[in-house]
């Protein structure tokens, strides 16, 4: 029996079950309303489960408020104490924990040095930088030591630039930490870069979980698809492509493994088993490269194909700059047999089974 | 164009608010045209009014800690649970912040006076005063704290949570540190009000122990003529209350909070639902009964019978004297000074915040709370020192009532005027419309809920307006609080029934006003 959270009709976590390894950062990964800010804060004990039970460090706290469970919390907004400095808002815990000042300071210029804030102990919150906020939020959850840490979307409130600088200390931080972590986010890119496995959730479930590498190579179905990345999704394989039995099976094309040849080398594609005579429909400059939306009447499909200026003036055969593709222009695209896959993934059921026996610590 | 707004609202706030209070700063002062120290000495040496001082701020004090002892846990209650009923009693807790001074003290006279429904007759003591002051700032402290927790992000207290802080705890590490600002501020202007009080002292407690400053200076002014000691009182009232109302505007500075994304409501657990029973019980009880015994009296025969029209019925049926004509030219008096006074702090108060808001007219933006902390007492006192000719006209009352509505309609509209978004401006112009035009047919119709709430906070301040049209009143012009008064001051229940119908017309007024307010927008305050 799985954690369950309705709200009136809406059953916002609906039967999950997941089991964090020693150590192991999960994220919690979907589009906003699926669920998976809820399912955090039924972890946090902010939220109350209407079934399935949470256990933490081998004991049963799904009745355990949120002040007694030793679980840290990092909010979305920071959450940041505006009426405390900086040193106060890390201590805060620690003086419901009832440590002694001097321990208190101690631990608190400590853990500034971790998040790199060392000095600021005095600042008024409202005084720093988003990062910085961000920082100190960080510093603040992880201050009692919790045996489990939670991110709410951590940097989803800051820009652009400071959140690819954030994702990589903190995933290196994460990893030094060598606690359990679960981690929510809405973007992939974070999700793939800390965790070591993703919970892809829609609609309150789990679709999917594993490894990132996993995810990508094998989505579990095309909503899984689309919603990691993936372009070429398609309600059915083109029957010249893939065996009888695939009827009624989504499929995904990847793009990514397959080259463009120019048009008249349809014959010496050599070692590709899918090459197939394309039509630029639609060209559209991406940086430094190109997005190309290609007709396939061999497939009956069309399919979009991204890549560098190199490769798409080889295939049309077109001068160094100004060439540029037009619609209209012929060309081959040569995929290797597993360019184009079925999806007909495990279902979560069997992904529960195989994460359940790889925690000690089921929660 | 700004400018010229700025200009007007400027010339008209030296006109009737700085020259009147340099006219009593010269008067307390320089009584003779020379400066000399002499009044000022005896009056501030003076054992009485050493007495008077000492006692008007320490009921002040007195009744700002009461009102915060009830209010701060209303505020937190109303902030944090979600209960049947909430609406109602949010709207209740509202009467009697606009109910007119008059009708609250005739409320509680009405429960605990003479004649009282309670029995005991309380006239003419410390209770019964604290008690009105409490019921009137009580929603004052309830709202503006209240309204600060909601835009307080709930996160907080969820983290404090996470961090190991119960219910308890939290109360006392985030939520109340955090409410500090608000609870002063909202402690602040309660102790202005209480301090400049009038009406309800002189009703409920007419005795002289219980004179404030303001009927002290009332007293002198029009009783006893001593025109260079009121001035004298009217500088010490007003150093102190503008010292109170500097504080009130360095906390309202610190008032901007993170904003909560999601409500915090929640359904109370079993514990606080006892506590917010209690407090309901409380609080409701304070604010409904003065009201309802005003209302059952009014409908009481001075014979003893019930239900009757006889109070209304003596209404219509008065022999006139020179100061109580009847229900109809008091009524008329009523709506025409409010209907002066709203339209004159109307046009003002745009052409304030117009200027503030498009023009950056600091200074006027600073000085818009000056009004707020001039009493209407001093105010009428300044009038009448000014202007000895205006006073003697129609229009003394309705721009002292036009002054003293100014800052409530200026805190009204200069945040809508702020908040419009400047590319409608922008695009206005782009079409083609000149700032005249673009003021006519965008700004003026984005504000219209704004501007009908400033007209009828307006209209509801001079209606009940008490203190200063007292000091300025001719008979033909007495209002319906001052023909309240008149009645009341005379023997015999069929006066004081008289009084009770006029208070109970009075508050219908008023209530009729606040459902305006209700459903229009909200104001700074």
């Amino acid at each position: 029996m799985g954690l369950t959270k309705r709200f009136g009709d809406v059953v916002a976590v609906d039967d999950v079950s997941l089991t964090l390894a020693e150590g192991e950062t999960v994220a919690l990964l979907g589009p906003s309303g699926c669920g998976k800010s809820t399912l955090l804060r039924l972890v946090a004990g902010l939220e109350r489960p209407d079934s399935g039970r949470l256990r933490l460090a081998g004991a049963d706290v799904t009745d355990v408020p949120p002040q007694r469970r030793d679980v840290g919390m990092v909010f979305q907004s920071f959450a940041l104490f505006p009426h405390l400095d900086v040193a106060g808002n890390v201590a805060f815990g620690l003086v419901e924990a009832g440590m002694p000042a001097a321990q208190r300071a101690e631990r608190v210029g400590h853990l500034l040095e971790l998040v790199g804030l060392a000095g600021l102990g005095a600042r008024r919150v409202d005084r720093l930088s988003g990062g910085q906020q961000q920082r100190v939020a960080l510093a603040r959850a992880l201050a009692p030591d919790p045996a489990l840490l939670l991110l709410d979307e951590p940097l989803s409130n800051l820009d652009e630039q400071l959140r690819q600088a954030l994702k990589g200390e903190l995933a290196r931080l994460l990893g030094a930490l060598g606690k359990r972590a679960l981690y929510v986010t809405h973007d992939q890119s974070e999700a793939f870069a800390l965790a070591d496995r993703v919970a892809l959730m829609r609609a309150g479930r789990i679709v999917q979980l594993g490894p990132s590498e996993e995810l990508l190579e094998r989505p579990v179905d095309g909503w899984a698809a689309r919603f990691l990345g993936h372009e070429n999704v398609f309600e059915a394989a083109p029957r010249s492509v893939l065996p009888t039995g695939a009827e009624g099976l989504e499929a995904l094309f990847r793009a990514d493994l397959a080259a463009l040849l120019p048009a008249d080398e349809e014959h010496s594609a050599g070692g590709h088993a899918h090459t197939a005579e394309a039509v630029v429909i639609e060209a559209l400059r991406e940086g430094l490269g190109w997005r190309l939306v290609l007709d396939v009447p061999k497939w009956g499909v069309q399919v979009v194909w991204r890549g560098f200026d190199r490769e798409v003036r080889a295939a049309l055969g077109l001068a160094v700059p100004p060439g540029a593709p037009r619609p209209g222009a012929s060309l081959v695209l040569s995929a290797p047999p597993d360019a184009w896959r079925l999806l007909d993934g495990q279902r979560p059921a069997a992904q529960d089974r195989a994460a359940r026996s790889e925690g000690d610590d089921p929660k | 164009m700004a400018h010229v707004a700025g200009g007007a609202a400027a010339l008209y706030l030296a006109a009737f608010l700085l020259v009147p209070l340099g006219v009593i700063l010269a008067r307390g002062l320089a009584p003779e045209g020379v400066p000399v120290g002499a009044p000022i000495w005896e009056t501030l040496t003076n054992r009485y009014y050493l007495g008077r001082i000492g006692f008007t701020l320490g009921q002040a004090l007195l009744s700002t800690v009461l009102t915060v002892a009830l209010g701060l846990p209303t505020a937190l209650l109303f902030a944090r649970y979600r209960f049947r009923g909430k609406r109602a009693l949010t709207a209740a807790f509202t009467i009697p912040f606009v109910m007119p001074t008059v009708v609250a003290g005739i409320g509680f006279l009405a429960l605990a006076g003479p004649r009282g429904v309670l029995g005991v007759d309380l006239r003419n003591s410390l209770a019964i005063v604290l008690a009105a002051h409490v019921f009137y700032n009580f929603a004052v402290v309830a709202r503006l704290v209240a309204s600060f927790l909601e835009r307080v992000a709930p996160q907080l207290e969820e983290a404090a949570a996470t961090l190991g802080a119960g219910r308890w705890r939290t109360l006392l590490r985030v939520t109340l540190p955090l409410a500090l600002p608000a609870t002063l501020a909202a402690a602040v202007l309660t102790f202005i009000f209480c301090f400049t009080s009038f009406g309800v002292i002189l009703i409920l407690a007419p005795a002289a122990r219980f004179a404030t400053l303001e009927i002290e200076i009332y007293n002198l002014t029009a009783r006893l003529l001593q025109l260079d000691a009121a001035a004298v009182l009217v500088l010490v009232q007003l150093v102190l209350v503008l010292g109170a109302a500097s504080v009130y505007t360095r906390l309202q500075a610190r008032l901007a909070v993170q904003v909560a994304p999601g409500t915090a409501e929640r359904p109370p657990t079993a514990g606080s639902r006892i506590i917010l029973g209690a407090d309901l019980l409380l609080a409701g009880g304070l604010v409904l009964a003065p009201l309802a015994a005003l209302l059952v009296q009014a409908f009481t025969s001075p014979g003893g019978a019930f239900p009757s029209l006889v109070n209304f019925g003596n209404l219509l049926n008065v022999r006139p004297t020179l100061s109580f004509a009847g229900l109809w030219p008091a009524l008329g008096n009523s709506l025409t000074f409010a209907s002066l006074s709203t339209a004159v702090a109307l046009l003002v108060g745009f052409a304030f915040a117009y200027a503030v808001a498009r023009g950056g007219w600091r200074i006027l933006d600073q000085a818009s709370l000056l009004p707020l902390a001039t009493s209407p007492i001093t105010l009428a006192f300044g009038y009448l020192l000014t202007f000895p000719m205006l006073v003697t006209t129609f229009w003394g009352i309705p721009l002292a009532h036009a002054l003293l509505a100014f800052p409530f309609v200026a805190r009204t509209l200069l945040p809508a005027l702020r908040a419009m978004p400047k590319q409608q401006l922008e695009a206005a112009a782009l079409l083609g419309a000149g700032p005249v035009r673009t003021l006519w047919r965008v700004e003026l119709p984005l504000l219209r809920s704004a501007l009908l709430t400033a007209a009828a906070f307006a209209f509801a301040i001079s209606m009940g307006e008490f203190g200063a049209t007292l000091l300025l009143v001719r008979p033909e012009f007495a209002t319906l609080p001052v023909a309240i008064y008149d009645r009341l001051g005379r023997p015999g229940a069929v006066n004081y029934g008289q009084a009770l119908a006029l208070a109970a017309i009075l508050m219908l007024l008023t209530a009729l006003v606040m459902l305006i307010l209700q459903r229009r927008g909200r104001s700074e305050f």
